[in-house]
């Protein structure tokens, strides 16, 4: 099993994570997949000083930012759209302990896919004229650097320039994975396959492992491919409480909680003990949902989108024996090395 | 403001609306979406105002969100986001930010977005980054109060070829000069817009909870274009934190038709319009 790529979320955030990294989410949305869970493990092993890039907030921002684990973060969108405002990244930014850089969403995915794609900078005909361009975050003295007047060679026309991503890590979400790093998003991409590209170590979470049948089956819809993939995580629920179309609805009741707790140092510190210390394993975390919410959400009107994958998808049993292989295999390689 | 005496003589005396002023704001807003139309709606209101058109007098609107999400209509209520699942469950198409916000508005090809705003001002700039209270000069400073940042409404701002503006009419949000511009409306207007060669021709209207506002063809300062039957030129002055020219074809503009009501109210299936009078 030379390409069996399968760790456990703690496994994976000890090995690819440090303090002060740029550290990237799987560019998902503030009520989409996002890879949550990965935020609150990075919490449970104490990490400090992150570098974020969020192409946008997700909770996973919002409480990363709301335990100070974040010093800077440069993000395209920071709200919680229909959630409204992400109070732990809102109340960061006004205190002035978190630096943040604000770009527009079309501006973080073309920075990203200019990291994809090594490129020295990105035209930018979005952002110039506004505010975006004339203030930063990380140079609150002067913007210059930030997006830098540029003249198109081809027309002499003046446009702005974007400086291109490479995150240390990307944690990114997705719905389907098989043990090589191979994958399937449901529902839209956002960022994730230029992230994807751009990061230097990709650690993929997904909601379910298939055999690798499934992606020969689909492979136009492989858009992540094991070869830029680190290491596979299954977690099922990471969204939560967002929502992972074709898997699960978003918890609209703890995405409201969630925001509610995080406005506050009190509500931060009650959450952070409740919902990010408190679980020992992967089904005190799925206790922690509940199972009767876990029937309701899992009963969306996306589900249907999973059905032409579910003759692929390996039962817990079967994972867990090949997590437990790797976990092994790596054991031995590293008592060779 | 010469004309506006005469206007209110104009003004004809209506009884109450049957439907409340959002209701009334997204219809409005809706009627600036034209059949056929390739257009892009952010999530919350401009997602009811342009689901509403669909419903109504543009069923062949080419709609789609930020996410890359194509061909579906929300179930189940307003969707929470522009990738949730109430609005991912008929899609024909799942793609990219960068090909929705890139390929196909920033490029030019979008005719029109909905974008909402905290704060805007008279060139049609807005604001949804921060409330400083003051001006920031060069440097920057966190702001009293944080908000959403741009999201993809910068872009569309910067390339639809029209775009139009969704704002509660309230003094503290019609501001002479905004806080920060997050979406480029006309800068500080005339052809400033020219200067940076953007893509997009700019906002066509702000569509309030009282009327609309238009830009002047030249100055590109925006005015009164018409008023609700429920509201006049008076309360919208009175709400406006600039001195708001009322326009000389300005005009009260027609309640929701019965067809237009029902279409809305189909789409806005749990009512959040009508709770939020």
């Amino acid at each position: 099993m030379r390409l069996n790529k399968l760790l456990s979320l703690p496994e994976a955030a000890r090995r690819y994570a440090a303090d002060g990294i740029q550290y990237a989410s799987g560019a998902g949305l503030p009520v989409g997949a996002d890879a949550v869970a990965f935020g609150r493990e990075l919490l449970r092993q104490g990490r400090k000083n992150l570098h974020g890039v969020f192409h946008c907030n997700t909770q996973q921002l919002n409480l990363l930012a709301a335990a100070g684990a974040v010093d800077k973060a440069e993000c395209g969108f920071t709200g919680l759209e229909g959630f409204g405002f992400a109070n732990g990244l809102r109340r960061a930014v006004e205190r002035g302990t978190l630096a943040l850089e604000d770009y527009s969403n079309l501006a973080m995915a073309l920075r990203l896919l200019g990291g994809a794609l090594n490129w020295p900078f990105v035209p930018a005909t979005v952002n110039i004229g506004s505010d975006i361009a004339r203030r930063s975050g990380f140079a609150p003295q002067g913007a210059a650097g930030k997006i830098p007047q540029i003249t198109d060679p081809f027309s002499g026309r003046t446009l702005g320039a974007f400086s291109p991503l490479a995150p240390d890590l990307a944690a990114i979400h997705v719905t389907l994975a098989d043990v090589e790093g191979n994958a399937i998003m449901i529902g839209t991409e956002w960022s994730r396959f230029e992230l994807s590209r751009a990061a230097k170590k990709v650690v993929l979470i997904a909601d379910h492992i298939v055999d690798t049948a499934c992606m020969r089956q689909y492979p136009n819809l492989v858009r992540i491919p094991g070869i830029v993939v680190e290491a596979v995580v299954w977690w099922p629920y990471s969204a939560w409480p967002q929502a992972s179309p074709g898997v699960h609805d978003a918890d609209e009741a703890h995405m409201r909680l969630m925001n509610e707790w995080l406005a506050s140092e009190e509500g931060t510190a009650r959450y952070l003990e409740q919902f990010v210390h408190d679980y020992t394993d992967l089904d005190d975390y799925l206790a922690l949902i509940g199972p009767e919410l876990i029937e309701r959400l899992d009963n969306g009107p996306t589900r249907f989108l999973l059905d032409p994958y579910r003759q692929w998808i390996k039962p817990r049993a079967e994972v867990e024996a090949l997590l437990a292989a790797n976990a092994k295999h790596g054991a031995q390689e590293r008592k060779a090395a | 403001m010469s004309a506006s005496a005469e206007i209110i003589a104009r003004r004809a005396e209506t009884p109450p609306l049957p439907c409340t002023r959002q209701e009334m704001m997204a219809v409005a807003a809706g009627r600036e979406i034209r059949d056929g139309e390739l257009a892009i709606f952010g999530v919350g209101l401009s997602m009811l105002a342009g689901y509403f058109a669909q419903a109504c007098h543009a069923p062949n609107v080419r709609a789609m969100t930020e996410g890359g999400v194509y061909g579906s209509t929300p179930i189940g209520g307003l969707p929470w986001g522009i990738e949730c699942n109430r609005i991912s469950a008929n899609a024909v198409s799942f793609t990219s930010a960068l090909d929705a916000l890139g390929c196909l508005v920033a490029s030019g090809r979008c005719d029109v977005g909905l974008i909402g705003a905290a704060q805007v001002d008279k060139f049609g700039n807005v604001n949804t980054t921060g409330i400083w209270g003051r001006a920031i000069g060069n440097e920057y400073t966190p702001p009293k109060t944080r908000l959403t940042g741009a999201g993809g409404a910068n872009d569309i701002a910067s390339g639809a070829k029209r775009v139009v503006i969704m704002v509660s009419h309230e003094k503290k949000r019609f501001v002479e000069q905004v806080d920060y511009i997050s979406s480029p409306g006309y800068l500080d207007g005339g052809d400033a817009r020219e200067r940076y060669g953007f893509v997009g021709g700019g906002p066509s209207a702000i569509v309030t909870t009282l009327g609309i506002l238009r830009p002047h063809p030249e100055t590109k300062e925006f005015e009164l274009a018409g008023w609700f039957p429920f509201a006049s030129i008076d309360e919208v002055l009175a709400s406006t934190g600039w001195a708001l020219k009322v326009a000389p074809d300005a005009h009260v503009l027609p309640a929701p038709s019965t067809e237009e009501l029902a279409a809305l109210r189909r789409v806005d299936e749990t009512g959040m319009l009508r709770r939020q009078t």
